[in-house]
């Protein structure tokens, strides 16, 4: 199997600071990669560079389209920002920022149809009530302003605004971020069953070991830019070998 | 300098234009640049050209714009009609066609067929505009995408890169919110099947004249600093949903002077309990219907 998104040696600089350096990643179809490290390690860095929110300066990103392998960093403008409304989505730790919030709930909804070309209100209003509902959040709500809407709900409808044109790869920069923790819980539980019933290869970047041991496959552990271990999930989090893992693992609470 | 020259061979027994202004108030450099961004508009039919915008001898929102791109086109032959609101009597446009009768004394009509440039701040005339003829309309905000995204660099990629969803959230939003889309006037279009425009405050009601219309229409945004065009013959096609169709719209009422059953009408407040009559909004359209009865 070929991996649907693959970055290679990827190196971004902030004048003579290390954004993050040679880092390379394969995501594979219906896969999800854990990114963990502390504050300023460069998981954000590293994810705005493979989600087009970044130039990175040096690397390479091939994204598996239907078999073609298109490389990220070399296409157009326009190419790129179609694959971005259509291939790629992005969901922003404050749902605020990935959300129109003067535009109702189903506005929201709808814009990436929209972009892509649907031009029938019907179905539109339709494909909306189907994702209110995947997401969990009650169709009565569908005409209200973003801005009346709770954290958690804040954040389920930024994922049904991203996921509603069916995009192939998913970036999630700390999207439990900011929830109290039986919310969290609910979207950690939301974003697993999407996981599963769609298919969906997901990129998530995070500082709570928890919410990647329950999400993802495959973890990349970060520290001061760079990679320092990778591999199965559970085998880095049950055998760390790297002493900043070790460390990062010990120090998890144990309630 | 040559035009006020021409001008003065041509007309030298008549009264002069006031020697103070050159010819249509502004200089000739200013209206060589104005000119080029005019014939770059109308190759790139829907395109916002921006331009060195001049301070005019009127405040802004009275039309600088469209007196910028009229003083350019204007010639000496030229016949000039004003209108605002579709009336030929009222102060902005009883303004702006003496401001040209001073600065270039040109021959000014009310007669929608006999003037070679009409000048308009929201209106269409009703009366078929022909080959002959240039249009051109005052704009307040020309960039359709300026209430759904600030940032004005973002705008000009979403227009490069035909990035046009978000206008139909607009739509969306409307339907939503309305049961139909309530966009009445400025309702947005596609010029030429690319670019997104706005066609500036005139009634939907007008938009199917804009489309393969045989004038040139010039678009002058003054405070806005932008110039945009739609060429003769060329599609121009108000944006809506497959399963709500763009509606031109109209109040359903005969214009109470004229009778005219087809006319945009305005509704006029007549006495206070209340009582309201219609009546056309293009003066000259109505006034020409009753002068043939």
């Amino acid at each position: 199997m070929e991996p649907i998104l693959s970055v290679q040696n990827l190196n971004k600089y902030y004048g003579d600071q290390v954004g993050c350096k040679n880092m390379n990643m394969k995501l594979y179809p219906g896969e999800v990669v854990g990114v963990v490290g502390e504050s300023g390690s460069g998981k954000t860095t590293f994810i705005n560079s493979i989600s087009g929110n970044l130039n990175p300066d040096r690397g390479k990103i091939l994204i598996n389209k239907d078999n073609e392998i298109i490389n990220f960093l070399e296409i157009s403008e326009s190419l790129k920002r179609l694959l971005i409304r259509t291939e790629l989505a992005f969901v922003h730790q404050n749902p605020r920022d990935g959300l129109r919030l003067d535009v109702s709930a189903g506005g929201n909804i709808s814009e990436r149809l929209m972009s892509i070309g649907q031009r029938n209100y019907g179905n539109i209003r339709q494909t909306i009530f189907k994702w209110l509902d995947k997401v969990e959040i009650d169709k009565s709500r569908v005409d209200d302003f973003p801005r009346t809407f709770s954290g958690g709900m804040l954040q389920r409808l930024q994922i049904a605004k991203n996921l509603v044109t069916s995009p192939k790869i998913i970036f999630m920069d700390e999207p439990t971020g900011g929830l109290d923790v039986s919310v969290q819980a609910k979207i950690l539980d939301l974003l697993r069953k999407l996981v599963r019933e769609l298919h969906l290869s997901v990129v998530i970047v995070s500082h709570d070991l928890a919410v990647i041991r329950l999400l993802a496959d495959k973890i990349i552990v970060m520290k001061n830019g760079e990679a320092v271990e990778s591999g199965l999930c559970d085998q880095v989090l049950d055998d760390p070998q790297h002493s900043y893992t070790q460390l990062l693992v010990s120090s998890v609470l144990q309630v | 300098m040559n035009n006020v020259l021409k001008f003065k061979n041509k007309k030298a027994n008549v009264v002069a234009q006031d020697e103070i202004y050159n010819f249509a108030y502004l200089d000739e450099n200013t209206k060589r640049m104005i000119r080029r961004a005019l014939i770059k508009a109308l190759c790139i039919p829907g395109y916002q050209v921006p331009f060195s915008s001049r301070e005019m001898p009127m405040p802004y929102g009275w039309g600088t714009g469209g007196v910028q791109v009229t003083s350019s086109c204007l010639t000496t032959d030229d016949v000039l009609k004003v209108i605002d609101q579709g009336a030929d009597d009222t102060t902005n446009a009883v303004s702006i066609r003496n401001f040209f009768k001073k600065t270039a004394n040109i021959e000014t009509t009310e007669t929608t067929g006999d003037a070679s440039i009409i000048q308009t701040r929201h209106r269409i005339p009703e009366n078929q505009l022909n080959e002959k003829q240039i249009l051109v309309y005052q704009v307040p905000i020309p960039e359709p995408l300026a209430f759904l995204e600030p940032r004005y660099q973002e705008t000009k990629k979403m227009h490069a890169l035909s990035e046009y969803g978000i206008m139909h959230v607009k739509l969306y939003e409307d339907i939503t919110k309305n049961g139909h889309i309530e966009t009445a006037y400025a309702y947005p279009v596609k010029t030429n099947d690319r670019y997104i425009m706005d066609p500036s405050p005139i009634p939907k009601f007008d938009n199917p004249k804009m489309n393969n219309n045989p004038a040139i229409q010039l678009f002058g945004a003054g405070r806005e600093q932008r110039i945009y065009a739609i060429p003769p013959y060329t599609e121009v096609t108000s944006l809506d949903f497959e399963d709500y169709p763009f509606d031109p719209s109209k109040a359903p009422h005969k214009c109470s002077i004229c009778g005219s059953n087809d006319s945009f009408l305005d509704e006029i407040i007549t006495d206070d309990d209340g009582n309201r009559s219609f009546i056309c909004s293009d003066t000259n359209y109505c006034n020409q219907r009753m002068k043939d009865k």
